[in-house]
């Protein structure tokens, strides 16, 4: 009993921070067919704007959260700005934004490299204490990550279903040509969603380091396994990637506990490609029929 | 004057000036710098294959490599093998890792490739990073059965040092030239030969050729697989010349440098990757004061040249050269 209260609530909560960071990936691939290898970076920056706040300037906690919200925004816009709206005409957009953004990420995950130095750092947004169950501690920390996932998954779903902004990021995902012929500016859509998707990455990059630590790669992991989720989910289908999360998380908690941690990821690989092989565009996502 | 019979000329030119090159050449670090060279060239000329003729966007080729790499480790410190034997066995090897990846993965997308390939990459690593336990112990102590974090040495060498005294330097030297020399005509070959057609016809117009029989998931795996055994030859070679082979050859660092190598020649071009491959490590050569802004730059690069020279530079010279021709009026 106790050991499976332990799992649910460590997967919960590796759930949660996946799917934050899973939503930003998959809404980018949703609208501009973008994978966006920097992602990580994104991750990566946002923990160290927090810390930069509420450790070196020593503002209050929430400031901390606010700056890395607004700082993983930015650099959302950025990578919009410098790799994707000058590669949307080239033929092979697909391939050339990828490898564009592996770019990216390298020369931001630097740039926190000569900025904070290569030796990890501790998260100060961390609450102390926490409640228990039965004979198993679980952390406030771990608590309030599953609230702040969840609010951040609630207001998504409320600006993609209810706000006019929402609307427009829909119909450019279902088509982008006639999404343009209604009037929507399909070039503010796409800033607007790596914005979203750079603040909900920051966000996700807080939460990771606040359980873990801070350090210049600590991105590269979460990254992948969001990318994972998101291909297990089928590439840009949003409400099947948080589904996926949050079922990987507790996957992954089992392994880890039944199994150690040295195997978690490779059955987690193992998973994904028999997924793969049974459904080979996700297990969520349709499969398109190309007219040639 | 036929492209294929161009790249033939120009080719054996090179093969000519690096053959003669080490007995101009005295100085050893220069040496090894080109042996290195002429691995990584074997690599990106591989790799561009796969990427730019086979269009399948595989980040598994370090993956490959290791397999070539750690298998003439492996087979020489455990089972005793001499190299000679070693380094083609795990080349094969490499052939059947990457069957096995294709198989698993060419049925998928573009983009599920790419993440999948590195998913894939990314757990052998940290399978071998993470590993403590102990499968044998040697005079360092205990040894993990992939060597570890700290990787494997001491399984032999091609004997060149008991040969040739102290010009073994050029005896690895013309190993790694032979071994680029006929990477890169297999390259040449399959560009210009009937499965770089068969992928020409299915880029330029995939119905038809779909129609016509050329089946995509065939000639993929056929190029996937074909490449891995010049991409495991060199991980090979690179394990033969260096005596020891770590998880250091599964870097993101080394991968974006070879991928940069690619993109900077030209995706998809015959001599793309080498100039590539020679440009990016005379950059590397010349910016060694600056070691700490070297992965900046090199990550600056690729946005840079996706963006704003998409053809790499081998697409600059075939541009410049046919707008010079139609200047000159004469036919193209």
């Amino acid at each position: 009993m106790d050991v499976l209260v332990q799992i649910v609530a460590s997967g919960l909560t590796l759930g949660a921070m996946y799917a934050v960071s899973t939503v930003g990936l998959s809404l980018v691939y949703g609208s501009l067919n973008m994978l966006n290898m920097a992602h990580g970076a994104i991750l990566t920056i946002g923990g160290y704007a927090a810390y930069a706040v509420s450790q070196q300037l020593g503002w209050p906690a929430p400031l901390g959260f606010l700056a890395a919200i607004v700082v993983g925004a930015l650099i959302g816009l950025l990578i919009f700005a410098a790799a994707a709206r000058p590669l949307l005409k080239s033929r092979n957009f697909e391939t050339n934004v990828f490898i564009a953004t592996i770019g990216v990420g390298a020369v931001l995950e630097n740039v926190v490299l000569k900025l904070f130095g290569p030796y990890a750092k501790p998260q100060p947004l961390n609450i102390p204490g926490g409640v228990r169950v039965g004979a198993v501690l679980i952390p406030y920390q771990n608590i309030a990550i599953l609230g702040v996932a969840i609010a951040m998954m609630a207001i998504v779903a409320l600006l993609l279903q209810r706000s006019r902004a929402g609307r427009a990021i829909r119909a450019t995902a279902q088509n982008r040509e006639a999404a343009e012929l209604m009037g929507v500016h399909v070039h503010g859509v796409y800033a607007q969603v790596l914005a979203l998707s750079g603040a909900l990455a920051a966000v996700s990059g807080v939460m990771i380091s606040s359980l873990a630590t801070l350090s210049p790669t600590m991105g590269g992991d979460p990254m992948l396994k969001a990318f994972i989720i998101c291909v297990v989910a089928g590439l840009g289908n949003t409400y099947g990637a948080v589904a996926a999360a949050m079922v990987i998380g507790l996957l992954e908690a089992a392994t880890q506990y039944l199994l150690g941690v040295r195997f978690g990821f490779a059955l987690l690989l193992l998973l994904v490609i028999a997924v793969l092989i049974w459904r080979p565009s996700g297990f969520f996502g349709k499969a398109r029929i190309v007219r040639l | 004057m036929s492209e294929g019979r161009r790249d033939l000329w120009v080719g054996l030119a090179l093969l000519a000036c690096a053959g003669v090159a080490p007995f101009a050449l005295g100085d050893r670090y220069v040496l090894t710098q080109l042996t290195l060279f002429f691995i990584w060239g074997a690599v990106v000329t591989q790799w561009n294959l796969v990427l730019g003729i086979g269009g399948i966007f595989s980040l598994a080729q370090m993956a490959l490599f290791a397999c070539g790499a750690y298998g003439t480790a492996m087979l020489g410190y455990y089972l005793g093998w001499p190299l000679w034997l070693a380094m083609p066995a795990s080349a094969l090897l490499a052939v059947a890792a990457s069957m096995l990846i294709g198989l698993a993965c060419l049925r998928l997308k573009g983009p599920y490739v790419a993440l999948l390939t590195l998913a894939i990459a990314q757990v052998i690593y940290l399978m071998i990073i993470n590993d403590t336990d102990c499968f044998t112990t040697n005079e360092g102590g205990c040894m993990p059965l992939f060597g570890g974090a700290r990787g494997i040495g001491r399984f032999g060498d091609l004997g060149f040092r008991e040969m040739f005294g102290q010009r073994f330097v050029i005896a690895n030297y013309a190993v790694a030239l032979a071994l680029l020399a006929f990477a890169f005509a297999f390259s040449v070959i399959v560009i210009r030969g009937p499965l770089g057609l068969a992928f020409r016809a299915l880029r330029d117009n995939p119905g038809y050729a779909m129609s016509r029989g050329i089946s995509q998931f065939r000639y993929q795996l056929w190029v996937f697989a074909l490449s891995a055994f010049f991409t495991g030859l060199a991980g090979a070679v690179y394990a033969a010349q260096f005596k020891v082979v770590g998880p250091t050859i599964f870097s993101f660092t080394l991968l974006l440098f070879l991928l940069s190598m690619i993109v900077v020649g030209g995706v998809g071009s015959v001599w793309g990757p080498l100039v590539g491959a020679a440009l990016l490590m005379l950059a590397d050569e010349g910016f060694k004061e600056f070691q700490d802004w070297r992965a900046l730059g090199m990550g600056l690069v690729l946005p840079l040249f996706v963006v704003l020279l998409p053809g790499g530079l081998v697409g600059l010279f075939k541009r410049w050269r046919s707008q010079k021709l139609a200047s000159d009026g004469r036919p193209l």
